[in-house]
């Protein structure tokens, strides 16, 4: 049983690439890689997904129309490894997913999503990026169908020299289609952190809205952060926005949780805290919030 | 009984020096009013005891129990049994009022506060302080309105339960019924081992909470000691008297709004 585990009646553990642990319901049936959801009572399954040293691997779901899964993955790649998900919601689907990377890697590591939401498919992300490794990431959402809607929220901590690279892609490719990110990030000890975020909508796409808001906090001098933000629109009648700041904790901040009796790292820590926090809110599990809270304790450790 | 002892304590913010030798000895059990202008030091004294970065102290000492205040580090002081209300409190989005709560709740103590037992003590002091029960949900201070961020002040007060409170004009932006709670929150914790330094310009706060001893704060000086008459004297006469002390009030810098002809005027020769 792996340690991530969780206390989630489905589950399935797969380690490079083959499954070795599995309780799941008669609505999901694997095929290889590719999953393919059609319960017809909405789900929560735990999804665990461990991959050594230079193993590359790809999964697909399928969440078929009008079906609606809460996915909570955990995610443990070491150096040099590379995992794919294609997802593909259906008309009506519904799709909320908590992603936690418990990464522990010395060598860079790759994590690509490709979603595609078709009509009125719903779906809303969580990523917790709080791992220990450098890493490259790009999320990918596609809205095909008319009246698709995505949130999508990262927190990311990068530390202890790491390197973190994210981008975060929605391409509104229907029109009314609604795209939403919110990436928030922490840069501690000389971490590297870059988060590109990009919102497209071509041509004949009315009625979209696609909005981004890009933050990152920077605790040393020595930390390097670059929030970026693109929109590339090429119609009239939509609705965009974008935000994007990189800044130090504010010292006034800092001066009044002290003088409340909070060390440095304490005060951080809960502005930290506060800042990463609502990830984990997507899912309504306890033990994955515990977690959580737990890794973001990580946040303003010395050195190791 | 504690002690709190300034001496000879010069401040300067940036280049400015604007504490030029403060003495005071405040004990617990004392309630102690500094008053005077605006722009003469007061709230830099109470920040610099906390230990505010902006402020540099460039001379002096302050000592709580014969041990060194200056030479701790913020949260040292507040863990002392140092506190300050402050005038302004930082707003802080994120992080929610229970949260920050319980966590300063347990920089005290060796094992952490049940939740039960955090619970009992907020909903008790919430009540007692007549605030709204919604702001231990919301984020600290984020929207507050004048008042509530002071009974805010107030609560974390009676929470940390110092030896010192310092408060500056914890007073303003209170109605007369917010100024009551207040009031009576300061005054039931009135005992040997609590002490309080307030700053406020109004003599309805002394009258609520009356001080047993009085300072005036001009020009970054203590210019005058005394009991609650000099309150009265200054509700009456203003500061025009502190002249004849010999002493030059700072005059408080007015902040001028920048406006588009101020740039855009053309200058002439004859000006």
């Amino acid at each position: 049983m792996s340690k991530y585990q969780i206390d989630c009646q489905y589950y399935i553990v797969f380690q490079n690439g083959e499954i070795v642990e599995s309780s799941i319901d008669d609505g999901i049936v694997i095929n290889d890689q590719k999953i393919i959801f059609s319960n017809s009572n909405p789900i929560q399954i735990h999804m665990i997904y461990l991959l050594d040293e230079n193993q590359s691997m790809t999964v697909e779901y399928i969440v078929n129309e009008r079906v609606q899964v809460d996915l909570i993955e955990t995610r443990q790649l070491r150096d040099n490894a590379q995992f794919n998900r294609i997802i593909e919601l259906k008309e009506d689907s519904v799709f909320n997913m908590f992603n936690e990377n418990c990464s522990d890697n010395d060598e860079n590591i790759d994590f690509n999503d490709h979603y595609t939401l078709s009509s009125n498919a719903r779906c809303i992300c969580g990523y917790a990026e709080l791992s220990d490794g450098s890493l490259s990431s790009s999320v990918h959402y596609d809205l095909i169908g008319e009246g698709a809607d995505v949130k999508m929220r990262m927190a990311a901590l990068s530390k202890n020299q790491e390197k973190k690279a994210f981008e975060v892609t929605i391409q509104h490719l229907s029109p009314h289609t609604f795209g939403q990110m919110d990436n928030y990030g922490v840069t501690q000890d000389q971490g590297v952190l870059t988060i590109d975020g990009i919102g497209t909508i071509t041509k004949g796409q009315y009625g979209s809205e696609t909005h981004q808001n890009n933050k990152i906090i920077v605790f040393d001098e020595k930390c390097v952060a670059q929030a970026n933000p693109y929109l590339y629109i090429d119609e009239y009648d939509v609705k965009a926005s974008h935000a994007a700041a990189v800044g130090k904790v504010d010292e006034e901040h800092l001066f009044y949780l002290q003088s409340r009796g909070l060390n440095k790292k304490q005060a951080m820590r809960l502005i930290t805290y506060g800042y990463l926090k609502p990830v984990s809110e997507i899912i309504d599990n306890e033990l994955v919030q515990k977690r959580f809270e737990e890794t973001l304790s990580k946040v303003g450790d010395e050195r190791a | 009984m504690s002690t709190l002892v300034i001496k000879d304590l010069h401040v300067k913010v940036g280049e400015k020096e604007i504490l030029k030798g403060i003495d005071l000895t405040m004990n617990t059990g004392e309630v102690h009013a500094i008053m005077g202008p605006n722009g003469n030091g007061k709230s830099t004294l109470l920040s610099s005891i906390m230990g505010h970065p902006k402020y540099e102290v460039t001379q002096g000492s302050i000592t709580l129990d014969g041990e060194d205040v200056l030479a701790m580090s913020v949260d040292e002081r507040a863990r002392k049994g140092i506190f300050l209300g402050m005038q302004y409190p930082a707003e802080i989005p994120g992080v929610t009022n229970s949260d920050f709560l319980k966590s300063v709740m347990n920089t005290r103590r060796e094992k952490p506060l049940s939740l039960f037992q955090f619970i009992k003590t907020l909903d008790k002091n919430i009540q007692a302080l007549e605030m709204d029960e919604n702001l231990a949900h919301r984020y600290l201070n984020e929207g507050f309105s004048g008042g509530e961020k002071k009974r805010n002040e107030i609560l974390q007060m009676k929470l940390l339960e110092p030896k010192f409170a310092l408060l500056d004009e914890i007073d303003s932006g209170l109605d007369v019924d917010a100024l009551r709670v207040v009031s009576e929150a300061i005054n039931s914790m009135r005992n040997d081992s609590f002490g309080v330094v307030m700053v406020s310009h109004y003599e309805r706060m002394f009258e609520l909470v009356p001080p047993t001893h009085v300072h005036v704060l001009v020009g970054g000086q203590i210019v005058m000691n005394g009991g609650y008459e000099l309150v009265e004297k200054i509700d009456q006469e203003g500061y025009d008297w502190v002249k004849e002390l010999g002493v030059e009030a700072f005059k408080a810098e007015k902040k001028k709004p920048i406006l588009l002809e101020s740039c855009a005027r053309k200058v002439t020769e004859h000006e």
